[in-house]
């Protein structure tokens, strides 16, 4: 004689899905023909609990707020997303605006003030002295164009 | 059709989980069956016609969604119970506790199983109606049939 029926193969059985030997064995089984009377017997109680009582009113059930997570998971990518286009996508294509660099200010106001102060009419181009720009630098420019001196 | 009227109404309350969304997807189904008897178009077996328009009513009421957010607030003034109710007989006999964990149970499973445990256990249709009703092979009915039992027993187990 085979062994007991699990409670799986008895549930199988139940379902109409068993095998025939599942079949054989819960015939000729006291044990299993016992236990399956109880399956039956579960059932039952089942079936009169949905067809006879009322559903309890309960609240949502977990079951239905599991787009929750999703909902959060989503919000989170496109949020990351929205990231990333800010700090690597729009800065690169973006134009650094132009802007002048310090020295080539510096360069330009020294010519200003070089010609505005100029004696004989040709300043000492600016762009050509590459030491940086003092205010007593520029004070000894000045002076130099005024009194004709070389600096 | 009449004596449809009861049988339409629990299973659509099964699958719907709301009396009033049950009461009106019964409605529509009777609109339908009288359309269809106008236009003589009467199907052979009245009781299996009747039992597929209503499931896939209550396919169309859940896939709609929104009526599950109103549940609570659409439960009609005769379905909700008295304080003082003394309970019926099958409910004074199983523990609140049992209940509560079988229709939370049933209401865990996916619509599909829902909908053949009803048909099959609660409406006691023969698993070939079954398979009618819902547009499935025999074999299927019995493969959901059986997860379904076997996920209400585990509950009903727990309970004990």
């Amino acid at each position: 004689m085979s062994p007991c029926l699990s409670d799986d193969a008895l549930e199988r059985v139940h379902a109409d899905l068993g095998s025939i030997a599942e079949r054989a064995h819960l015939a000729g089984c006291a044990a299993c023909t016992g236990r399956s009377r109880l399956m039956r017997r579960d059932l039952e109680l089942i079936t009169a609990v949905l067809r006879e009582t009322r559903e309890p009113l309960t609240q949502v059930t977990p079951a239905r707020r599991r787009w929750i997570p999703a909902a959060v998971g989503l919000s989170m990518a496109a949020l990351a997303l929205l990231v990333w286009v800010e700090v690597v996508v729009w800065r690169a294509v973006t134009p650094v605006p132009a802007t002048m660099q310090p020295q080539e200010v510096a360069a330009i106001l020294s010519d200003v003030s070089a010609s505005l102060f100029s004696v004989n009419g040709d300043p000492v181009p600016a762009a050509a002295d590459d030491s940086p720009l003092t205010l007593e630098g520029m004070a000894r420019d000045v002076d130099s164009s005024l009194t004709g001196d070389e600096p | 059709m009449a004596a449809h009227y009861g049988r339409l109404r629990r299973l659509c309350r099964l699958l719907l989980g709301d009396p009033q969304e049950a009461e009106d997807v019964v409605q529509e189904v009777f609109l339908k069956a009288h359309e269809a008897e106008r236009l003589a178009r009467s199907p052979m077996d009245w009781g299996a016609w009747l039992t597929r328009v209503a499931v896939n009513g209550c396919r169309d009421r859940r896939r709609a969604g929104g009526w599950m957010r109103f549940r609570l607030r659409s439960t009609h003034i005769d379905d909700l119970p008295l304080v003082a109710d003394t309970p019926a007989p099958s409910e004074a006999a199983i523990s609140e506790e049992t209940r509560r964990r079988i229709w939370a149970a049933f209401r865990d499973l996916p619509r599909r199983q829902q909908e053949v445990f009803a048909l099959r256990y609660i409406e006691e249709q023969p698993t070939t109606d079954v398979a009618q009703a819902l547009g499935l092979s025999p074999g299927s009915v019995k493969r959901h049939l059986y997860r379904a039992v076997r996920h209400l027993r585990r509950a009903l187990g727990d309970a004990r």
